[in-house]
């Protein structure tokens, strides 16, 4: 199952707190926002708009 | 005597406690009594010895009873994980059958502590006695009482047969569980693993042999309370979340997904939530909880997981949850948003034909009430499973948002008015016309529209669902305490 990266909503360095939106990908005809997990700043981001992706890649990372 | 049970006790046993306490963990006797209202334990063959002559194994590694949880009567099977790593032995089994045997006929919940590594091989060459009857008998207290298993740390071999046929399985974090420990691994392959390389705790989370994952003992505790609690009676005391929270889920955009555990908090008393086997089956969210103080079954699509279509993990997850409700006599409340099941070959890969149909044979042949709600998407046959009429729920409510279709709409067009577009030359009016179809059968599958062909018993404001649910549980019996299933409950 492949998804694509349709809006990067954060930014590196940026501080989060748990339930934040980090970025929107699109998968099954269905816009899905991935949150983030834990508070924290995110640290960096793998992927960019528009980039296709498969199940298990990492999208972003927070600390 | 009064040596002889002395002797049982941790205080007697200094070094093998400080091990345990070494290894981040509780004795058993420990979390049997943070687990039990205090001085209700009754002990079976504490005194019991093993069949090898001198061998020192206080309570034969096993500490069985009967006990109260919260003022519940249950029946407890506690391995202690000190006495030869909690291997299992022949006189361990004794008390096993003993005490199954006795859950079973007074009708207590069983609560096991399954702690060890399988078989005690010193124990007098395991081939050469009869086969312990533990495992038949502990396979037919499944769909008669609660079976609840704790694996603290290890559950091999034995144990992990008993694991895997637990209500409900609660794992602490750093615990490994495995068919077969590493003796029976190299014996079978030749590879020297670990424990934790066989079988650790997040293949199980993943695999679904897990239900509850927990970070201590302690919290393995507090889940086996959580979970007995929801046997009832009725809470008088609980807090109702706010209702208005439920109109800001579903987004206003049909493609946007949302949590659908956001629905189940908005709907549920605060805190009453335990959800079973979250990283399994993600399609489908399936959580025990409360509504008024009534214990429900919470059976919910999941948008942000394939779009909530039933997919054959998600199929089987709810179709052994639906099992559970039975057994327990708990209503089904169905929360609809499903393009339907999954569709296309690496689906009919996994058996979606079977997993999908397991799911309308568990809701279908379940006697206890189903409540639906659909939150938006309701098409084909996921809808038909996820509480339509035809399993003529105790109620059937849509939310504005409701979107139904016999099947997906751009197929449906395609179905019956392909030709009819196909025959048009150009692109435009072509799109044109197959817009107009699809707007058309939007607005026959729109909420009222749908209503209007009694479809559903009502279309409300999302805010009412809690309110509406609880008069319509108030039309339900009590449900019997001692109701049985009358048949077993799937292993997964």
């Amino acid at each position: 199952m492949a998804g694509v990266i349709i809006e990067i909503t954060a930014q590196p360095g940026q501080k989060v707190a748990a339930g934040d939106e980090i970025l929107v990908l699109s998968s099954m005809k269905m816009e899905i926002p991935i949150s983030a997990g834990a508070a924290g700043i995110v640290t960096e981001i793998f992927v960019e708009e528009d980039e296709v992706v498969k199940i298990g890649t990492l999208l972003f990372t927070i600390d | 005597m009064r040596a002889a049970r002395d002797a049982l006790k941790d205080e007697a046993r200094p070094d093998a406690v400080r091990r345990q306490h070494e290894r981040g963990r509780m004795t058993a006797r420990e979390a049997l009594a943070a687990l039990v209202d205090k001085d209700s334990f009754v002990e079976y063959g504490g005194l019991a010895r093993p069949v090898i002559e001198g061998m020192d194994a206080p309570a034969e590694g096993v500490i069985t009873g009967t006990a109260k949880i919260d003022g519940r009567p249950v029946a407890v099977a506690f391995y202690d994980y000190t006495v030869h790593g909690g291997s299992q032995s022949y006189m361990g089994h004794h008390k096993l059958v003993r005490i199954f045997a006795l859950a079973g006929e007074l009708k207590l919940p069983m609560v096991c502590w399954l702690d060890g590594g399988g078989a005690r091989p010193q124990d007098g060459s395991p081939g050469r006695r009869l086969a312990p009857e533990t495992f038949v008998l502990f396979a037919r207290l499944s769909g008669l009482v609660p079976t609840i298993g704790v694996v603290s740390q290890r559950a091999f071999a034995g144990h992990a047969n008993l694991a895997g046929m637990c209500d409900c399985l609660i794992a602490v974090e750093g615990a490994a569980i495995g068919i077969g420990g590493p003796p029976l691994v190299y014996a079978a392959t030749g590879s020297r693993l670990t424990p934790e390389e066989i079988g650790p705790l997040a293949v199980h989370r993943a695999s679904g042999v897990v239900d509850i994952a927990v970070e201590t003992d302690e919290q393995a505790i507090g889940a086996i309370r959580k979970y007995l609690a929801f046997l009832g009676p009725r809470r008088d005391e609980f807090q109702a979340p706010d209702p208005q929270k439920l109109r800001a889920i579903v987004p206003q955009r049909a493609q946007r997904a949302y949590d659908v555990r956001r629905v189940i908090e908005g709907i549920c008393d605060i805190g009453s939530l335990q959800e079973l086997r979250p990283d399994f089956g993600k399609a489908i969210v399936t959580a025990f909880g409360q509504i008024a103080g009534r214990s429900v079954g919470i059976v919910a699509n999941q948008p942000m997981f394939l779009a909530g279509a039933i997919d054959s993990d998600a199929g089987d997850k709810a179709a052994r949850f639906a099992q559970l409700c039975d057994a327990y006599g708990f209503p089904v409340l169905l929360l609809c948003d499903t393009p339907g099941l999954m569709v296309g070959p690496e689906g009919e890969r996994t058996g979606i034909v079977r997993h999908g149909s397991r799911l309308l044979m568990a809701l279908a042949n379940a006697r206890v009430p189903l409540m639906s709600v659909v939150l938006r998407k309701a098409f084909g046959l996921g809808f038909y499973i996820m509480g339509s009429q035809a399993l003529r729920p105790a109620v059937l409510l849509a939310w504005p948002g409701a979107q139904y279709g016999g099947m997906g709409l751009e197929g449906a067009v395609e179905i019956a008015h392909g030709r009819e577009i196909a025959a048009i030359e150009d692109e435009t009016e072509r799109e044109a016309l197959r817009e107009r179809y699809l707007a058309k059968m939007r607005h026959d599958g729109s909420a009222v529209e749908t209503a209007a062909r009694f479809l559903y018993d009502d279309v409300i404001d999302p805010a009412d669902t809690r309110r509406l649910l609880e008069l319509t549980m108030d039309t339900f019996s009590e449900p019997d305490p001692n109701r049985s299933r009358g048949t077993y409950v799937d292993a997964i």
